[in-house]
């Protein structure tokens, strides 16, 4: 079954779409170098919104929000230019391409929001990552009460790849495969939601992060 | 400084929920610092707080501008010299308007994150050595949409969803040097729900159902004297915690 892929250009989202069988449709644009505090990303974010609800309708849609890595910051010495790089701009980055995307997926299908969000006991450090990735899930569940009524699930798939195994706290993580490979325990995650086996779910967060808590 | 030495700052104080806060925290006996854009309803507060046994002092500020929390910051630092506890309920103006998510537009968006995601972000950074030095407490209000998404009001269950990952974040980066960070999802009479029931008008039906309790809280006696609670040295081992404030209606905790 054809599968719409939208994602970030960053390598590990490149895999993904690969182990799905999913050329990728569209990626995502980048803020430019020099951008600013007060940068203005209306006419960039214009122009993205137009290429996605360009794409073809598809019974399946992914939609991949994976960042290139970004250095671990507390949100005390995270500067308001990183602020407005690494939360506010993949804010309106994903509210703008969820809101477009869900739009492109037939009625009955199914869309997976993959999405990188460390586990509480890492959050120190990954402030920027923590807060996008709470408020996109938090999305993937006002979507699923949205499109339920036209048979659309709308799920998400957490990931933890920012946090580097020195640096995960607490507990041991129970499957030392984590934070898991991009084309085994993550694309698994995605292809159940995807698949006939999640029927039932939505509005549904799947942590493919090998138990890690 | 008041009798009790304790001197907290709410953020969107002019009215509802945050209103409710400071009434709570200037029974007490607390010094409160009202921030909001709005200068005349500000006032009125704090001369409110300072009725109610506290003391109230007033100032306008714009929390998605880095410059007005710095002047905001710096006033509070010259006239009381110390900051036991901050309160960030301040929200956007587009909070309660709903429908579907193709409707928002970025404007919208940007304003929802202005203020309730950048807003903390400002706040709490420049509070961040006065609340050291006092080993105080930050409380965000944030809302049951956090937790759950909200159909027809996607943009705020997001950054509301967004403030509570801060909260978490925090916590544990504050902690170390005696900083506690909380967040409280109340539901609460108030003139935003009151908006909310107008631009949605199946929304009070489905709210009301939902509450055991059977009513909706009062600001200050329900949802302020719980935020009191997270100020004070009663929740000194609390931290990095949602307390639903909502008569039971949440049905994730």
């Amino acid at each position: 079954m054809p599968t719409t892929f939208i994602g970030t250009g960053s390598a590990d989202a490149g895999t993904l779409a690969l182990a799905l069988g999913a050329a990728p449709s569209a990626t995502s644009p980048e803020p430019p170098a020099a951008a600013t505090w007060d940068w203005d990303w209306r006419g960039l974010l214009t122009g993205w919104r137009s290429e996605v609800a360009a794409l073809p309708a598809a019974d399946q849609v992914v939609v991949c929000t994976w960042p290139d890595p970004a250095p671990r910051v507390e949100l005390l010495e995270l500067g308001p230019v990183r602020w407005r790089r690494e939360v506010e701009w993949p804010t309106a980055l994903w509210f703008t391409t969820l809101a477009v995307a869900t739009g492109r997926c037939r009625d009955g299908g199914a869309i997976v929001v993959v999405v990188d969000r460390p586990a509480p006991l890492d959050a120190p450090g990954h402030g920027a990552a923590v807060t996008v990735g709470d408020g996109v899930v938090n999305l993937v569940r006002s979507l699923a009460a949205t499109e339920g009524g036209r048979g659309v699930r709308v799920n998400a798939v957490l990931s933890a790849r920012p946090v580097a195994p020195r640096d995960l706290a607490g507990s041991p993580t129970p499957l030392t495969t984590s934070p898991g490979r991009v084309d085994v325990e993550i694309a698994g995650a995605v292809r159940m939601l995807l698949s006939d086996d999640g029927a039932g779910l939505t509005g549904t967060v799947l942590p493919a992060t090998g138990g890690h808590p | 400084m008041s009798a009790t030495g304790r001197c907290v700052l709410v953020t969107g104080a002019s009215g509802g929920v945050g209103r409710g806060i400071a009434l709570a925290c200037g029974a007490s006996g607390w010094d409160v610092w009202i921030a909001a854009r709005r200068e005349v309803e500000g006032a009125a507060v704090a001369d409110e707080v300072t009725a109610a046994g506290g003391r109230g002092r007033a100032i306008v500020c714009d929390v998605g501008d880095e410059e007005s929390v710095r002047a905001l910051l710096d006033a509070i630092a010259g006239a009381a010299g110390r900051l036991d506890g901050l309160v960030h309920n301040a929200t956007s103006g587009r909070s309660s308007q709903s429908g579907p998510i193709t409707d928002v537009t970025v404007a919208d968006l940007e304003d929802h994150v202005r203020v309730a995601t950048r807003g903390l972000y400002l706040v709490a950074r420049a509070a961040f050595p006065l609340l050291a030095a006092a080993r105080g407490s930050v409380v965000v209000t944030t809302s049951e949409a956090a937790l759950e998404g909200k159909r027809l009001l996607a943009a705020y269950a997001m950054v509301k969803a967004q403030q509570r990952a801060m909260v978490s974040v925090l916590a544990r980066e504050w902690g170390p040097a005696g900083v506690r960070v909380n967040a409280v999802a109340p539901l609460a009479g108030s003139p935003a729900m009151a908006r909310a029931f107008v631009s949605d008008p199946t929304m009070e039906a489905r709210v009301m159902r939902r509450i055991p309790l059977g009513r909706l809280g009062d600001a200050t006696d329900d949802i302020g004297v719980a935020v009191r609670f997270l100020l004070g040295d009663d929740a000194r081992f609390v931290t990095g915690q949602t307390l639903m404030i909502d008569g039971g209606s949440a049905a994730v905790s």
